[in-house]
C-alpha cells in the first residue's frame, strides 16, 4: 500500500499527462468510429457565435461568385414555373392531384464553417432544430452533393461532408446505369473515387455521376460530378473509378438541407427483410 | 513584462488566429499551419508542468471545438507541453534559466530557439499528421505533410514573435 502511494505519488505527473491524453484521444477515436461525440462540435453556442462573426466578415468576399450562382439557378428555376409556359388549352375543371404528391422539402441555409485540407472534413450550417433539421438529413448545393447533417444544436447543424473518409454516398453513372459507393481518398478536394464498379461494364471519361436515390437521404439524380480517370484494380474485377466534384469545396456558401417525407415510410418498410449474413 | 494579462491575450490570439485563419487555409500538397506550441515555449520559465499540462489541454480543447477537429489539437499540444521541461533542461544555459527572460528568440538567441523550438514543433507535427492519417500505408503522406508543414509554421512563430513579442530593453 505504501509503495502504491510512493508510485503515485512519483509519477502523478505523468499520470495527468496520461490522463489528459486518454480523454483527447478518446474523443478522438470515439468519433472515428462512431461518428456521435456531440460537445467538441462546433455546434456548441459560443464556438457557433464566434464562427458566425467571422462569417458575418468573409462572405463578403465571395459575394459576386454567390450572386452570380443563384441567379443562375433562379433562371432554372424560373424555366419550369407556370408563367413562363404559354398556355395550349383552357383548363376545364380544377381538380385535386393525386397522382402527384410532394416527397422532398428544401430547407436552405449558409455554411459558416468549412475545411477542405483535413482528413476528415466538417462544415457547420446557420440552421439547426429549431428548423426542422435532423441528423441523417442530405445536404446539397446548387451544383452538386455536399455531405449528410452529423449533429444539430437549437440554431446550428453539423454537416459530414463528402471530405471524409467513411461518407459512402450511393452513386450510379448516368449513362450506363453503374453504381458504386463514393469514397474520398483525403488527398485533393477536388477527386473523389468510386469503389463497387465491376470492370465488365464500359464507362467513358466525363461521363456525369449522379446519386442513385437508393438510401433515403438524396433524392434520385443529383449531381456529384464527371468521370476523370479509369483505371483496374490489380487482382480484383474491379474499376477503380476516379470523378471530379462538379461543386468547388473550398469556396462553398449556400446549400440546402433534404428533408424527406417519406423517409419513415421506407424505413419501416425496408426493416421488414429479415437480415442475411453479409458474407 | 511577465505577468498574467500578456498570456491571457496571447492565449485568445492565439486560438483564434488558428481556429479561424490557420485552419482554413489551404495551400495545398498536405501543409497545414500550426503555431499554438509557440503560446506552450513562451509561457514564463518557473511555470510547473501541471499548470503547463492543464493551460495546454484547454488550449487545444477551445481550438478543437471551433473547428471540428474532435481532440487532434489537444493531444498534440498536451505532448509538446510535456516534453517541455525534458527539450528545455537537455539546451540549458550554463547558469540555468534567468526567471525574469523570455524564452522568445531575442532573449534566449537564435541557436537555442531553432533547436528547443525546431525539436518540440516537428515532435508536434508528426504526432498530429499520425493521428489525423492513423493508416500505416499512409506513413510516406504523414512525413511529406511533415515536412513541408513543419518549417513554415516555424517560420510564422517567428514571424509572430517578431510582431507581438516585443524586444528586450537595452540593459
Amino acid at each position: 500500500m505504501h509503495n502504491l502511494l510512493a508510485f503515485f505519488r512519483r509519477f502523478r505527473i505523468f499520470l495527468l499527462f496520461v490522463l489528459l491524453q486518454v480523454f483527447a484521444l478518446s474523443t478522438y477515436f470515439t468519433y472515428l468510429s462512431f461518428p456521435r461525440s456531440q460537445y467538441l462540435t462546433s455546434a456548441s453556442i459560443v464556438s457557433s457565435s464566434i464562427l458566425e462573426v467571422r462569417n458575418s466578415i468573409t462572405k463578403y468576399w465571395s459575394l459576386g461568385e454567390n450572386n452570380k450562382a443563384l441567379q443562375e439557378e433562379n433562371i432554372r428555376l424560373r424555366e419550369k414555373i407556370k408563367g413562363s409556359f404559354i398556355r395550349l388549352e383552357n383548363p376545364l375543371v380544377r381538380i385535386k392531384d393525386t397522382l402527384f404528391r410532394q416527397q422532398y422539402e428544401y430547407i436552405s441555409s449558409l455554411v459558416i464553417n468549412s475545411s477542405t485540407n483535413k482528413r476528415n472534413n466538417f462544415f457547420t450550417l446557420n440552421v439547426g432544430g429549431l428548423q426542422g433539421v435532423k441528423r441523417g438529413m442530405g445536404v446539397f448545393s446548387d451544383k452538386g452533393v455536399v455531405g449528410v447533417i452529423h449533429s444539430t444544436s437549437r440554431h446550428y447543424a453539423v454537416v459530414k461532408s463528402v471530405l471524409t473518409e467513411h461518407i459512402n454516398i450511393d452513386v450510379i453513372v448516368e449513362s450506363t446505369g453503374a453504381f458504386g459507393l463514393l469514397k474520398w481518398d483525403g488527398r485533393n478536394s477536388k477527386f473523389g473515387t468510386i469503389t463497387g464498379i465491376s470492370n465488365d461494364m464500359k464507362l467513358k471519361k466525363g461521363t456525369r455521376v449522379v446519386t442513385r436515390g437508393g438510401s433515403t437521404i438524396f433524392p434520385k439524380g443529383l449531381m456529384v460530378g464527371y468521370i476523370e480517370k479509369l483505371t483496374p484494380i490489380e487482382g480484383k474485377p474491379l474499376w477503380d473509378v476516379t470523378i471530379r466534384f462538379s461543386e468547388d469545396y473550398r469556396s462553398i456558401q449556400n446549400v440546402y438541407v433534404i428533408k424527406n417525407f417519406l423517409k419513415e415510410e421506407q424505413d419501416r418498410i425496408e426493416n421488414t427483410i429479415p437480415e442475411d449474413k453479409v458474407e | 513584462m511577465n505577468n498574467i494579462v500578456v498570456h491571457i491575450f496571447r492565449f485568445l490570439v492565439f486560438v483564434l488566429i488558428q481556429s479561424l485563419v490557420l485552419n482554413s487555409l489551404e495551400i495545398g500538397l498536405g501543409i497545414q499551419l500550426m503555431i499554438y506550441p509557440l503560446f506552450i515555449i513562451l509561457l514564463p520559465f518557473e511555470t510547473t508542468l501541471p499548470v503547463l499540462l492543464l493551460v495546454a489541454f484547454v488550449m487545444g480543447f477551445s481550438i478543437d471545438s471551433i473547428s471540428n477537429t474532435f481532440g487532434l489539437h489537444t493531444s498534440s499540444l498536451l505532448l509538446v507541453a510535456y516534453l517541455r521541461p525534458f527539450v528545455f533542461n537537455m539546451f540549458s544555459p550554463r547558469e540555468g534559466y534567468d526567471p525574469l527572460k523570455e524564452a522568445s528568440i531575442f532573449e534566449m538567441g537564435q541557436r537555442w530557439f531553432i533547436s528547443v523550438f525546431g525539436i518540440l514543433l516537428l515532435i508536434q507535427h508528426l504526432w498530429f499528421f499520425t493521428l489525423e492519417m492513423f493508416n500505416i500505408n499512409e506513413m510516406l503522406y504523414v512525413f511529406q505533410k511533415t515536412i513541408l508543414s513543419a518549417p513554415l509554421s516555424f517560420l510564422l512563430c517567428i514571424l509572430l514573435q517578431v510582431i507581438f513579442v516585443s524586444k528586450p530593453k537595452e540593459r
